[in-house]
């Protein structure tokens, strides 16, 4: 079985764990607790009749003085990038961290996740501009978090 | 060594230690007693280690290079394993096999954790109150000293800065909007203490307010009231002026007359008929009519100065205060008026003409004789002839301007 290391980066508070709850246990806690360290979530796939495994890192999120240590890039195949849509510096801080993962992993997978989409309106959620690697994801609702991890999966697991 | 193995089992004891010893097939071949309860599940000699510790995965080939070289190692750290939080050191140990050390933190980690989660929701929630304040239909700034130190983006927008550093940057002074000779926030802040202060930035008006906050900060803030201006002044408008025409309603032209006569200031009231006016509505209709009021009361704006008060009393008649005691001035403007009322080109009707009765102020006058003097004054203008001046009283005799 192929295992692969993949994280979630963001700044604090975007909803880096819940959207690993959700896609592991399929479940949502609306509570905010902060995350430190490092915890590993395990996730069996099988994609295109192949078996795996990802090994997904929630790690603590970035706060404006505190970066998040570049050792925890190290191994990784891929990573999903999380924003909150309702806080901007978070979803300007996405390029920071994309390229920071990239200096260590420059071959590596990624895809990116506008989350707490639950809280646009349809028009917000329309004007909202977005490549094909981004996903305007809400754990809360369970909005697209499924296809988020499994086109990652997929980049990875090839 | 004897005295060094009792050091080791008493650390171990402690429940802060535990270590794992892998071979090079990456299988576990030893254990320390309490190593099981950092993992999920139960683990035995022989086991592969990744299947307990996924942390290794990616990291196989550095793993791998622990085993040859003594001075390598590497770490995973704040790892949370099974309830607890450990830092992970991967050393080699001989050449058969490495040693993975666990490092029981999970006391100081919490500790950090309540601090971290503390911060961060400090965090969220400056963040919640600076959206609120942004959102505010107000400018509002802090100062210290004699620098601001906080702006909402409203202020920021409004003084067209970049954020907060180009505030700063500008050294924005704005006591110096004041015609006050302020020369400090600390004197705008006594300025303003406990009142509002209107303050006119470029054409908008502000009403000013100055908070103290703790002991070293001020706030001030800045609503507009430009808009209210305008809109109450439309109100006033609406009240106040005829629909047709734009002049003031008689109504509000006694109010202001009667003002002036209470100051004792020197005027004329001048009353104007369209003569023949009768005409006009009969042979070319109303709209027509109401048309050449319309050219009338432009045409007699035209001639106005800042301080005369102009009123359509009804129908044709017209009535304009001008101030002022320079008799011969005063009526050599109304003679002006009428000569333009004879010489213009109104667009249906081409020329009209028009009368004028006048009054000068005596001191016992109020609104009501004065006006009843210079409406007799026009009665004597319409019926000698019209197109003409009567004036009341000048000297013991009327005094006919033009006929």
């Amino acid at each position: 079985m192929i295992r692969k290391k993949i994280l979630l980066i963001g700044d604090f508070n975007v909803g880096k764990t819940s959207l690993i709850r959700r896609y592991v246990d399929n479940a949502f806690n609306d509570d905010y607790l902060t995350t430190i360290g490092v915890k590993i979530s395990k996730k069996a796939l099988n994609i295109d009749n192949r078996e795996g495994e990802l090994l997904i890192w929630d790690i603590e999120g970035a706060t404006a003085s505190k970066r998040i240590p570049t050792s925890y890039f190290r191994g990784a195949s891929g990573a999903v990038f999380v924003a909150d849509v309702s806080r901007a510096e978070s979803m300007t801080h996405l390029e920071e961290h994309i390229e920071s993962f990239l200096s260590v992993n420059p071959t590596a997978e990624y895809v990116i996740a506008y989350n707490k989409s639950d809280l646009l309106s349809d028009e917000e959620r329309e004007a909202l501009h977005r490549g094909d690697d981004t996903f305007l994801t809400s754990a809360k609702d369970d909005t697209d978090v499924e296809i988020l991890f499994t086109t990652l999966a997929r980049g990875v697991l090839r | 060594m004897k005295k060094l193995q009792v050091i080791l089992n008493a650390i171990l004891s402690k429940d802060i230690f535990e270590y794992v010893l892998v071979d090079r097939a990456s299988k576990i071949a030893e254990i320390s007693d309490g190593v099981a309860k950092y993992m999920s599940d139960d683990i035995r000699i022989g086991d592969d280690v990744l299947s307990h510790l996924p942390e290794l995965v990616g990291r196989e080939q550095e793993l791998a290079s622990v085993f040859d070289n003594r001075d390598l190692s590497f770490s995973f750290e704040t790892v949370y394993k099974n309830g607890h939080y450990v830092n992970i050191t991967i050393d080699h140990y001989d050449g058969d096999n490495t040693l993975f050390l666990f490092h029981n933190i999970t006391e100081v980690v919490e500790s950090k954790r309540k601090l971290l989660q503390y911060s961060n929701e400090t965090t969220l929630l400056y963040g919640a109150l600076q959206k609120i304040i942004d959102s505010q239909n107000t400018l509002l700034f802090v100062t210290n000293d004699d620098s601001i130190e906080f702006a909402n983006q409203r202020f920021i927008d409004y003084f067209k800065a970049k954020d907060m550093d180009d505030i700063k940057r500008k050294g924005l002074r704005l006591y110096h909007f004041l015609d006050d000779d302020l020369k400090s926030y600390e004197e705008l802040y006594h300025f303003t203490n406990d009142d509002e202060k209107h303050i006119t930035i470029e054409k908008d008006t502000f009403i000013m307010q100055a908070t103290l906050i703790e002991s070293m900060h001020k706030l001030f803030t800045l609503s507009k009231v430009t808009s209210l201006n305008n809109a109450k002044q439309n109100l006033e408008n609406e009240v106040q002026l005829d629909a047709l025409t734009g002049a003031y309603r008689k109504k509000y032209f006694d109010k202001r007359v009667e003002k002036e006569l209470a100051d004792k200031n020197a005027c004329a009231l001048a009353v104007l008929d369209i003569d023949d006016f009768k005409r006009v509505n009969d042979i070319y209709g109303h709209q027509v009519g109401d048309q050449v009021l319309q050219e009338f009361t432009t045409l007699i704006q035209s001639e106005l100065h800042e301080d005369d008060i102009f009123a359509r009393w009804g129908g044709e008649e017209f009535l304009i205060l001008l101030k002022g005691d320079n008799t011969d001035e005063t009526m050599e403007r109304i003679e002006v008026m009428r000569r333009h009322i004879d010489a213009f080109s109104f667009a249906t009707i081409d020329h009209l003409t028009a009368s004028f009765g006048v009054a000068w102020y005596q001191d016992d006058d109020d609104s009501s004789s004065l006006l009843n003097r210079a409406d007799k004054a026009l009665y004597k203008a319409k019926s000698s002839g019209k197109n003409k001046i009567i004036v009341t009283p000048m000297m013991s005799v009327e005094s006919v301007y033009s006929l």
